[in-house]
């Protein structure tokens, strides 16, 4: 088994890990960093339950190797709320009632805010995508309800 | 997925190095959005995967009047639309990027790796080629460039040569006086693949047409230009019926499949379609 040692920093803190060379950074986040908030729901990259933000951009971690990430920094929806406060983006599903049985949420946060600038990754002022357009592209809601596609 | 053994070159010609050592056991790595979901599904599997992202300069845009513009194969598309000089010289270009996955594939997905995996429906290949963009190879002789058309030699297949890597594009500055559009037919509004693409490039004069460029996407094994339609059209007056004409010349090019996307039928009437709006949309 070929692996490689990498250094990644998550949510603001640093983790030294040896990977198999094939292992995504969503099965590093999940199986290694405990992490569980960021989901895999279709694993090919299309439902974007798994997105995280690495340097700045918006990813699906399940088709990112880790030894890709080595050396990068990782913020996942844990990273999002500070100390048991709610990111504005996080009250405003809450308050909009977005979240039905909440698996893909997650990814969906994440898609919407980069964490870098005032506005979501969609360009829009973040968390007046669901109200503006009423659609996030790169996520797809999986449970029964409105389309969000 | 399979284990492999992973390279990070920080040089091209390191990159040629390991792809002449290793040949076809090897694989290169660009921003991962198709190849990754082809080692998953286990339809590929490289022993040797060499990740391009490691080699600096890859990824630049840049752009002067005389040259034109060139862009390395490593570009993702959210850089080519943040690019001021694709908004204002390639606006074709940018129309393509835009409508590519969704936010997180057009942050890893590249130019270089669209046109390598050499689907037919890829979406910026029209866009490419009515601007006439060239190819750069380097490999472990000179360096080459082709032009983009002749890089597809067939359906997910490309004529690179063995040890051979496509660093970037290089496309001419359009004459100003030329518009241009690039229409994509597909269910879904993002995540999705054209049914077909329309790419067209036009330059009128006293209601004449003088420059046209048409090609399409997803009609064939690899991406086209309609030159019947194109050769058709110049000389003619900007006229409905010379536009449907053309738009007919587009559907005798065209060669689609049937496949679960939409029937063979259905393809050769949207190519009458977008080809007639494509065209009209330019003018």
């Amino acid at each position: 088994m070929k692996t490689s040692k990498i250094r990644i920093k998550v949510n603001g803190e640093w983790h030294e890990l040896t990977v198999p060379n094939q292992k995504t950074l969503l099965e590093v986040i999940r199986g290694d960093l405990l992490l569980t908030g960021t989901k895999r729901i279709c694993d090919t990259g299309e439902c974007g339950s798994c997105t995280v933000i690495m340097d700045g951009k918006a990813v699906n971690s399940c088709i990112v190797l880790a030894v890709e990430a080595n050396g990068k920094e990782i913020n996942t929806i844990e990273g999002l709320s500070q100390i048991g406060k709610l990111h504005p983006i996080q009250e405003e599903f809450v308050a909009k009632g977005a979240i039905q049985c909440g698996f893909c949420t997650p990814g969906m946060i994440r898609n919407d805010y980069d964490g870098q600038s005032p506005t979501g990754a969609s360009g829009l002022p973040a968390a007046s995508t669901l109200q503006g357009s009423g659609s996030l592209p790169g996520s797809m809601r999986t449970s029964p309800g409105p389309r969000s596609w | 997925m399979e284990n492999f053994e992973y390279f990070e070159p920080k040089t091209v010609q390191e990159a040629v190095g390991l792809l002449v050592k290793y040949k076809r056991a090897a694989k290169l790595l660009a921003g991962g959005t198709d190849l990754m979901l082809g080692m998953k599904e286990g339809f590929v599997q490289p022993r040797y995967l060499i990740n391009l992202k490691t080699i600096k300069g890859l990824d630049k845009i840049a752009y002067s009047k005389k040259g034109g513009i060139s862009i390395g194969s490593l570009t993702t598309w959210t850089a080519i639309l943040s690019s001021g000089a694709i908004l204002e010289h390639y606006p074709i270009l940018r129309e393509a990027a835009s409508l590519i996955g969704g936010y997180q594939i057009r942050n890893r997905g590249t130019i270089g790796g669209n046109i390598c995996h050499a689907s037919p429906s890829a979406d910026s290949a029209p866009a490419l080629m009515v601007y006439g963009a060239q190819c750069v190879v380097s490999g472990p002789r000179r360096e080459r460039v082709i032009p983009i058309e002749e890089i597809f030699s067939g359906a997910q297949k490309t004529s690179l040569k063995p040890g051979e890597i496509l660093t970037g594009f290089r496309i001419p500055t359009p004459d100003p006086k030329s518009k241009g559009c690039y229409l994509k037919f597909s269910p879904r509004k993002a995540m999705d693949l054209p049914i077909v693409g329309v790419g067209a490039l036009v330059r009128t004069s006293n209601g004449t047409f003088e420059e046209v460029k048409i090609a399409l996407g997803a009609v064939a094994p690899t991406p086209i230009r309609a030159r019947k339609a194109e050769r058709f059209l110049v000389g003619k007056p900007v006229s409905d019926p010379s536009i449907r004409q053309a738009a007919e010349e587009a559907v005798n090019e065209s060669r689609p499949i049937t496949d679960l996307r939409a029937s063979r039928e259905y393809r050769l009437g949207l190519v009458r379609e977008l080809t007639g709006q494509a065209i009209t949309q330019s003018l």
